[in-house]
């Protein structure tokens, strides 16, 4: 059983504070699944700024981050697989696309994320993932499809 | 700034929203900006606007929308993302220009389908997506 620490995972993930979502790998089977959480608390900068007087369900820890969490855990079990293999991917990690992702609970500061994630194919760069987002006993997302894309260029090419 | 939901940036810059028959239209601009919060670490070498910051960036402009449509009381929480693809990325001082078409449903609670898509300041697609929203009440929640 592979166990990661965040050092660990600091190596792996190009993500930096506060933006790195994933704190600890619990289990990781290299080119197959992974257990990770990431646990959510008050003082992080997605609850600064919040009016007074709110109710509990206004700090819901938001969808975006927790869809942010499940790619980046991954995008270490790919990336570690990759590494295992003696693969070396050059480029921006990215998330490419998603479908089928049905939330059905929420996560609150003190709560504990746990992704599982699995892999279901990888193409060259692309890798397709599913799995699951649970705090403790209660799954609160399933996410049917998510593929993560390294890509070559991306810092050049700017819009407006 | 302030806030009646957790966030990790404030996503939109403008929305504007027009009646449509059974929902409506929204249209927001949020410009690129470097300093925001989060954006520091994606990443440290050049930054990049997160993907699920797009995703952030529709949710809040619907959430505008829900204010606007059923009160100061009504929440739109993410349900369902059907389906959501990235195309062209955004980086700092670009402009992500979102057009959601809404369809309202009567549903216990209620929902709202969005059909999305989202364009940089010059044209090139940036990112599509087909939603399904929750409308909460937050009247007094917690004093029921």
């Amino acid at each position: 059983m592979i166990t990661l620490e965040h050092a660990d995972i600091r190596r792996i993930l190009p993500h930096r504070h506060p933006v790195l979502l994933v704190d600890r790998v619990l289990d990781l089977e290299p080119g197959s699944r992974i257990t990770a959480t990431k646990t959510v608390s008050g003082s992080e900068p997605c609850y600064a700024g919040l009016d007074e007087d709110l109710p509990t369900s206004a700090y819901a820890y938001p969808a975006s981050l927790l869809v942010e969490s499940f790619g980046q855990t991954g995008a270490v079990l790919w990336l570690y697989s990759a590494a295992t293999a003696g693969e070396r991917r050059e480029g921006t990690l990215i998330f490419g696309s998603a479908r089928e992702v049905t939330i059905t609970g929420s996560a609150y500061p003190g709560d504990v994320l746990r992704h599982t994630v699995e892999i279901d194919q990888l193409i060259g760069d692309n890798a397709f993932m599913r799995g699951e987002t649970w705090v403790g006993e209660r799954r609160i997302a399933t996410l049917g499809s998510v593929l993560a894309v390294v890509r070559e260029g991306i810092a050049a090419g700017t819009g407006s | 700034m302030s806030r009646r939901f957790a966030a990790p940036l404030t996503a939109v810059d403008t929305v504007d929203i027009a009646d449509t028959p059974g929902g409506a239209r929204v249209e927001a601009v949020k410009r690129i900006a470097g300093e925001d919060p989060y954006l520091v670490g994606h990443y440290p070498d050049f930054t990049i606007y997160p993907g699920v910051f797009t995703l952030e960036s529709v949710h809040q402009a619907i959430r505008h929308w829900a204010t606007e449509r059923h009160g100061p009381g009504a929440v739109a929480e993410l349900a369902t993302i059907t389906s959501i693809s990235f195309a062209a990325p955004l980086v700092p001082g670009d402009t992500l220009r979102i057009g959601c078409d809404l369809t309202e449903h009567d549903d216990t609670p209620a929902t709202v389908r969005a059909k999305v898509r989202c364009h940089r300041g010059d044209g090139a697609l940036s990112a599509r997506m087909t939603l399904e929203l929750r409308i909460d009440r937050r009247d007094g929640d917690d004093h029921a």
